[in-house]
């Protein structure tokens, strides 16, 4: 074959898909083993260079963490709870029973988790905090004297990432259900099983593979996050604490605090991640089912209550929305339910007089993508064509990226890319190439399942009809191939595209000033006390993520489960 | 346990996929719902079974109706198409699971899972999950998970249609062995007309959601009712024409071929449409008393156990002729010129459909 670097169209042959190989391998290496191998190394070992446990018995002995490792643990299986409950409901609503309004819920539904998480935050102090819309109403009409925390402390975080990450949850779940064959609860019925019954022993066993995927995602965003909890004023957190030792940049024993609680992370996402893939090794229940279970038709009553606890959960989940187009726009929101006076002044300063922010965000995140096609379709292709050694290799690591924290991928980047490069005499860090790597890095998998998906579809056969009427591996691969994966890709991409805007924790970490994103300006603006600028870059994100899930579903009517997976 | 149907219908929207089933299943009989896919066989077997409800007519076992009663309360067991076992369960799990939930004591359980095995040929297997059982041991299993409930009817449908056609023989035989044995009253779905014939009592045969004809085997083969069912079971020759009324016994037609003597197996006067219906096995090579023709070989496949001429004949229409010991034969070459013909009684004159 005549193909270059990129290995599409046909086995490699040739010096030059070897190449290409080599680049995508030395990428992986470069940008994802070695700064997670780095903290891993820094984490065991002491200044001069000999390994330790020092740092983790340090760590182990601090109250302070100790507190912080438990509180970081309930919380994430706190909110793995609260998002299994009602995303199992969901789910199960959506797809079991035919009422009122279920195509409208069930596109409700994805909303929360392609929202940025960061706006979600202010949102929800907008609106629930102490001086928010809620309070000051309660207030007006009840004479409450003080008003009610909603949202600042712990619970505060379990309410916003369970609003947040339900989806992810019913998104795994009503895959999985869809792909139960109907005969198994036939068959189940057919020697006595039903109700409750039914559901426990045969229904919900079979979702867990599904389930199982979505909560190891619920656990290790909630655990790693730490945007979340330090805008709602919560700091003894693990994640809070990674942040405020890095980027306080003085105390050098701090600093290894932030890096050792980083390699926790990996360590723990490493451990879920083989968890969980032994367990779904053992469990692949998907058939191919021939038909679905059949939609149960709700009673009146039935109908009215699924629909108003379905609205209740939306209207709590879109609460964050109207908070921060009302901040965006709103003057003098102070001690009244809704802002006095409008105005589109803080917009104007966010796109007019500073629109660094939005071309920062734009720029970095497109290059992301650039980089994520240019070696995460190759890497598809690798995948679901050929045998090549490593081929696991290549598919734990881009599993093993879903799993890992931006948390500690920022911190892992801090670390390992501060070294002055060779011929400059300054690290990587200090190149606004940065950003655009990391985020490329985070989204790979995104690219790399969009393709894989694709490309499976693609069967070997139709590729190999080309070939069987004289069409070369380049030519099949233009004309059979492409017309049918270029989808696929594009939604991958466009997914990228979009969650790059939104990413904020690796970013964060390692932003400079004049590298500022959208997420950055969002806290900065935010924890300096400019909550309105923050709402407005906020409402820009929100416009652009609903504009790519516009166009997602043009593109491909696509059914995004499949990234979430 | 006898099963009676009456009268049984069930739409999906617009369509008919049941219209008017009526037939009767005596106790301990193997009883064949055959015919080509949609025609509502597999619809049939679900009303039966509880799993979807008839828009009319009545379903009785025995003396009691059951339409009303859900599947669980039917005392049925079912073997589905694609096995339906669970994937999360080993073979014990599966087997046991309707045991456990009539709450049968520890060693009753084991007992009668041991017991089910044995009817299956799968002892030693218990702890296997299906994703490690081969095609026909997951059908066992299946077949296991509905007797261990002693079942009163049986229901199976399209068992063998996922496996290969050596095991499917082998099942088949042992599915027939294990219904006698036990003496339940089965139905069986299937689209495989070779299946149908060889393991039933009696088949019915079903086309666009109505049953065309029910019978024994010989009988469905050797005397079908319709144009429909002769075609569909077994291979045949038809030759369209006109009934021109009864000589010596047997009825007279003008065909394209010329004139033919058949039995009449339907209604038929002087002057209606008819189609004479005629096996390639029972079409000699030679010259006989009656129904005689001339032709030309212009195709000869080799079946192993049959060589299959196709005779043009010398008015035009095509015959298909089977000799029956090909090694004892030797072979015609195309285009050789051949006289054919077959007995009256060999013959069966249907009104076109």
């Amino acid at each position: 074959m005549t193909n270059t670097g990129g290995g599409l169209g046909a086995p490699p042959r040739t010096a030059l898909p070897a190449l290409g190989v080599a680049a995508i391998w030395l990428f992986l290496l470069v940008f994802l083993v070695y700064p997670l191998a780095r903290i891993f190394y820094d984490a065991v070992t002491d200044e001069a260079g000999r390994l330790t446990v020092a740092h983790f018995v340090e760590f182990a002995r601090d109250r302070f963490y100790q507190r912080s490792l438990v509180n970081s643990l309930l919380l994430g299986l706190g909110t793995v709870a609260a998002t299994s409950a009602l995303g199992f409901a969901i789910a199960f609503l959506l797809v079991r029973y035919e009422f009122v309004g279920r195509n409208l819920f069930s596109y409700l539904t994805l909303i929360p988790i392609i929202s940025p998480p960061l706006v979600g935050v202010l949102g929800f102090t907008f609106i629930m905090g102490r001086a928010g819309t809620v309070n000051v109403l309660l207030m007006d009409w009840f004479d409450l004297v003080r008003p009610i925390n909603f949202v600042y402390g712990v619970h505060g975080v379990l309410l916003v990432e369970t609003l947040h990450l339900f989806p992810m949850i019913t998104l795994n779940v009503v895959d999985a259900l869809a792909k139960i064959d109907p005969a198994l609860e036939e068959a189940a019925e057919s020697v006595g099983a039903r109700g409750w019954r039914k559901l426990r022993t045969i229904t919900l066993p079979l979702t867990t593979p599904g389930y199982a995927a979505g909560a190891l995602l619920v656990f290790i965003w909630t655990f790693s996050d730490f945007a979340t909890p330090l805008v709602l004023g919560v700091h003894d957190l693990l994640a809070a604490q990674a942040y405020l030792n890095i980027v306080q940049f003085v105390d050098r024993r701090l600093f290894r605090m932030g890096i050792v609680i980083s390699a926790l992370m990996v360590v723990l996402a490493l451990g879920f991640l083989i968890a969980a893939r032994q367990y779904v090794a053992i469990k692949d229940y998907s058939s191919l089912a021939y038909s679905r279970v059949a939609r149960r038709r709700l009673s009146g009553l039935r109908q009215a209550l699924v629909v108003v606890f379905l609205s209740l959960v939306m209207l709590a989940s879109f609460v964050p929305y109207l908070g921060v187009a009302l901040a965006s726009v709103g003057r003098g929101w102070s001690l009244t339910p809704f802002p006095v006076q409008y105005t589109l002044h803080y917009f104007e300063r966010v796109i007019v007089e500073t629109p660094k922010y939005i071309l920062n965000s734009f720029l970095y995140s497109a290059l992301a993508v650039a980089i994520g096609i240019a070696v995460g379709v190759p890497i598809a292709w690798l995948l679901a064509r050929t045998r090549i050694p490593g081929r696991d290799t290549l598919d734990g690591l881009n599993t093993l990226i879903l799993a890992i924290p931006g948390t500690a991928i920022g911190i892992a980047y801090v670390r390992a890319f501060h070294f002055d490069l060779p011929g400059l005499d300054r690290g990587l860090t200090s190149f606004w190439i940065i950003l655009p790597l990391v985020l490329a890095i985070r989204r790979l998998p995104y690219t790399v399942r969009g393709s894989y998906a694709s490309l499976l579809l693609v069967h070997r056969s139709l590729e190999e009809a080309a070939a069987s009427v004289g069409a070369t591996g380049v030519r099949s691969f233009r004309d059979v191939t492409l017309p049918l994966v270029w989808r696929g890709v594009l939604v991958g991409a466009l997914f990228s595209f979009m969650t790059s805007l939104q990413e904020a924790s690796a970013v964060l970490f390692l932003s400079l000033g004049g590298w500022e994103t959208m997420t950055v300006g969002i806290f900065s603006f935010y924890i300096a006390g400019s909550a309105n600028e923050a709402a407005a870059l906020g409402v820009i994100l929100i416009l652009v993520a609903a504009l790519s899930v516009v166009v997602i579903n043009r593109v491909a009517g696509a059914r995004m489960g499949g990234m979430f997976g | 346990m006898k099963i009676a149907l009456r009268d049984v219908v069930k739409r999906f929207g617009a369509v008919i996929a049941v219209d008017r089933a009526t037939l009767d299943v005596s106790d301990g009989e193997l009883f064949t719902l055959l015919g080509p896919s949609g025609c509502g066989k597999t619809t049939l077997l679900r009303l039966i079974a509880g799993f979807s409800r008839a828009d009319a007519g009545e379903i009785w076992f025995d003396d009691q109706r059951v339409e009303a009663l859900p599947p669980w309360r039917r005392h049925i067991g079912m073997v589905f198409q694609n096995y339906a076992l669970w994937p999360h369960m080993t073979v014990r799990g599966n087997v046991t699971y309707g045991l456990k939930l009539r709450k049968l004591a520890g060693a009753e359980i084991e007992r009668r899972l041991q017991e089910g095995l044995r009817k299956v040929n799968l002892v030693g297997l218990e702890d296997r999950y299906p994703g490690q059982l081969s095609g026909g041991q997951q059908q066992r299993v299946a077949l296991a998970r509905a007797l261990v409930l002693n079942p009163d009817i049986l229901l199976l449908d399209e068992p063998l249609s996922n496996l290969d056609a050596k095991i499917r023989m082998q099942v088949r035989g042992e599915i027939r062995k294990l219904q006698k044995e036990l003496g339940i009253t089965t139905i069986y779905v299937t689209h495989d007309q070779e299946e149908a014939l060889s393991l039933s009592d009696r088949v019915a045969v079903m086309r666009d959601g109505v049953i065309r004809q029910t019978a024994p085997p010989k009988e469905l083969y050797e005397r079908p009712a319709t144009r429909f069912v002769a075609d569909f079971v077994g291979v045949n020759n038809f030759i369209p024409g006109v009934c021109q009324g009864l000589a010596d016994g047997h009825v007279v037609a003008d065909t394209a071929l010329g004139r033919i003597r058949a039995r009449a197996a339907a209604m038929l006067k002087p002057g209606d449409r008819c189609v004479v219906v005629v096996r390639p096995e029972n079409i000699a090579l030679s010259s006989g008393s009656e129904n005689t023709f001339e032709g030309r070989v212009v195709l000869a496949s080799y079946l192993g156990n049959t060589l299959r001429y196709d005779v043009e004949t010398n008015r035009g229409p095509l015959l298909k002729v089977d000799v029956r010991d090909p090694w004892h034969h030797e072979a015609l070459a195309a285009g050789q010129r051949v006289t054919v013909s077959f007995p009256a009684s060999a013959a069966l004159m249907l009104v076109d459909d």
